[in-house]
């Protein structure tokens, strides 16, 4: 049996219940979107992290302060693991091929946990050059794995 | 009734600052297998000056002192795995009677012979270099009698010949050793957890299971206490600041009475290091207020200067107080988020060593990796990372403000 696609108001309810700092700025109950701002410190630095969801379509987390450094001529891309476009990026958190996602899970223990995840690894990548987290880049379909740990 | 229980010390690999100064701590550490080898050779060195005709029956006392007697060796300045070690060996009634640079020179005679690279006669001891990069400073000493424990006169004479310089100083090593190790007493958990990482630095994951599960408390710990901990820090950023300098510097000891004042219980590395670094900048800037040279003694023996060769003038300690000031202002940025991580590195780089630094920023980088590849890794409810340490662990067990990972793979383009 497939479970039952969680509304907006439970994303909001689950998303104050574990993330209090991430307050709701804005709900629109009839297109059943949400937009949560809150401030994080997962490891060295503190940003501002941008959660959007509207129901029917995949979460979004961007960060919105302070801008992305890239490094260029990294074997990982300016900045690894994101969307388009280049100057205002979505994270991408999770490899929709492998149904890591669903409408049936919260926000709250998935897409703002990954973002967290998102941003201890690209801290690192900017501290040693590698991004040690995993993960599998578009066009890479045929690898199983990309990044390596070693 | 109040029951007292010891300070265990914060786990320093608990949070994220902590964890790459402990890990550079550890890179500048003495290693296992050299820690294990100067034990034996201080015991060798002991039983070949016994079997000289010299030196029968004319030691009285052979311990270690400096960094090795309160655990805080680091590499040698200007190196990143060459260490130097001190012994003082208290001789007998038969070396009363001889001059300082005469005792030293017997010294240097009865170990010539001594199977290292070289033996080399210096102005207070004989250093014994060995091929795997360790130096063993020899100090000859003779007991001052109806004074504490130990308490001792060394020679200073820098020879080839007799000089009006020539001259006996007073000294309490074993003394200030102790009274070291009675300001930072055991903190378990951190020595435990650093002394696993230690061994398990070195590739000796297995030891580092048996040792620390299973010893008892007052286990023989390199590393006992936070404040030794930071003190080595110290030590190495003074190191680096003075690597193209030739003279004098800070000496290791005056750093390791500041420590030991500085020392508190429960506060994590990087408080640690801030108030240590502090606290000799208030000292500096005091004296020099009044136009004086700082000034430290062995707090249990007034006679055993430790400032007796550095600071030579009030410029020179106001140039170690301005490093120091750096030093503090870039490690509260990092404390407060508001230094990014590249940024970071390079200043940690300035301060601690390009391949210390960039070696334990690699290995931070595999492990916290490695870890969220396998969703090992916790989230506090305000945003944090926590890596599964076993106080992380078994806070998300009994702490609702904890949580769990799940797992989830990175996608996306290389923009």
């Amino acid at each position: 049996m497939m479970a039952a696609i969680l509304s907006i108001d439970e994303q909001v309810v689950a998303m104050k219940a574990a993330w209090p700092q991430f307050a709701p700025r804005r709900i629109d109950r009839r297109a059943q979107f949400a937009r949560w701002v809150g401030s994080v410190r997962p490891q060295y630095a503190s940003y501002l992290l941008e959660i959007r969801y509207e129901l029917g379509s995949s979460p979004e987390g961007r960060v919105l302060s302070p801008e992305l450094i890239r490094l260029p001529q990294n074997v990982e891309g300016q900045l690894p693991h994101v969307y388009p476009p280049a100057e205002n990026p979505t994270l991408c958190l999770f490899d929709p091929r492998e149904r890591e996602w669903s409408p049936a899970m919260t926000i709250s223990s998935t897409i703002v946990p990954w973002a967290l995840d998102w941003l201890t690894c690209y801290e690192l990548w900017l501290m040693t050059g590698r991004w040690t987290g995993g993960g599998r880049h578009v066009g890479s379909e045929f690898a199983e794995v990309t990044e390596s740990t070693l | 009734m109040n029951i007292q229980l010891a300070p265990t010390g914060l786990n320093p690999f608990d949070d994220p600052l902590d964890r790459i100064l402990a890990e550079i701590a550890l890179s500048v550490q003495l290693p296992p297998s050299l820690h294990d080898k100067a034990k034996s050779r201080y015991d060798a060195v002991r039983r070949h000056l016994e079997a000289t005709t010299a030196f029968v029956d004319q030691i009285e006392h052979f311990y270690t002192q400096g960094s090795m007697a309160i655990d805080a060796t680091i590499s040698t300045r200007g190196t990143d795995d060459e260490y130097d070690l001190d012994i003082v060996s208290q001789l007998g009634d038969r070396f009363r009677r001889m001059t300082p640079l005469e005792i030293l020179i017997e010294l240097e005679a009865a170990l010539a012979d001594y199977p290292v690279q070289r033996v080399l006669r210096q102005t207070r001891c004989v250093t014994l270099f060995y091929a795997d990069k360790m130096h063993l400073d020899v100090t000859p000493s003779l007991r001052l009698y109806d004074t504490l424990d130990r308490e001792s006169l060394i020679t200073h004479a820098k020879g080839p010949r007799r000089s009006a310089d020539d001259r006996l100083v007073d000294m309490n090593a074993y003394g200030f050793a102790q009274w070291y190790a009675s300001k930072t007493p055991l903190e378990l958990r951190m020595a435990k957890e650093f002394h696993r990482r230690w061994l398990d630095h070195a590739g000796l994951a297995a030891r580092a299971d048996a040792d620390v599960d299973e010893v008892p408390d007052q286990c023989d710990f390199i590393v006992k206490n936070t404040a030794t901990l930071a003190l080595q820090l110290l030590k190495r950023f003074r190191n680096i600041r003075y690597a193209s300098y030739s003279g004098r510097i800070a000496p290791s000891v005056m750093l390791s009475y500041y420590a030991g004042l500085a020392a508190r219980p429960n506060i994590s590395l990087s408080a640690m290091l801030i108030r240590l670094a502090n606290w000799i900048i208030r000292d500096i800037e005091q004296a020099s207020l009044y136009g004086r040279l700082l000034h430290v003694a062995n707090p249990i023996c007034e006679n055993d200067v430790f400032t007796d060769r550095w600071p030579e003038s009030i410029a020179q300690q106001d140039e170690f107080a301005g490093h120091l000031r750096e030093f503090v202002c870039s490690l509260e940025a990092m404390r407060n988020g508001e230094m990014f991580p590249n940024m970071m590195m390079d200043t940690l780089r300035g301060d601690f060593g390009d391949r210390v630094v960039t070696r334990a920023a690699d290995q931070i980088a595999t492990e916290v990796g490695g870890n969220i590849q396998q969703s090992r890794q916790l989230y506090t409810r305000r945003g944090g990372v926590l890596l599964p340490t076993a106080a992380a662990v078994a806070a998300s067990t009994v702490n609702p403000a904890v949580s769990a990972a799940q797992p989830h793979t990175f996608f996306g383009r290389k923009i």
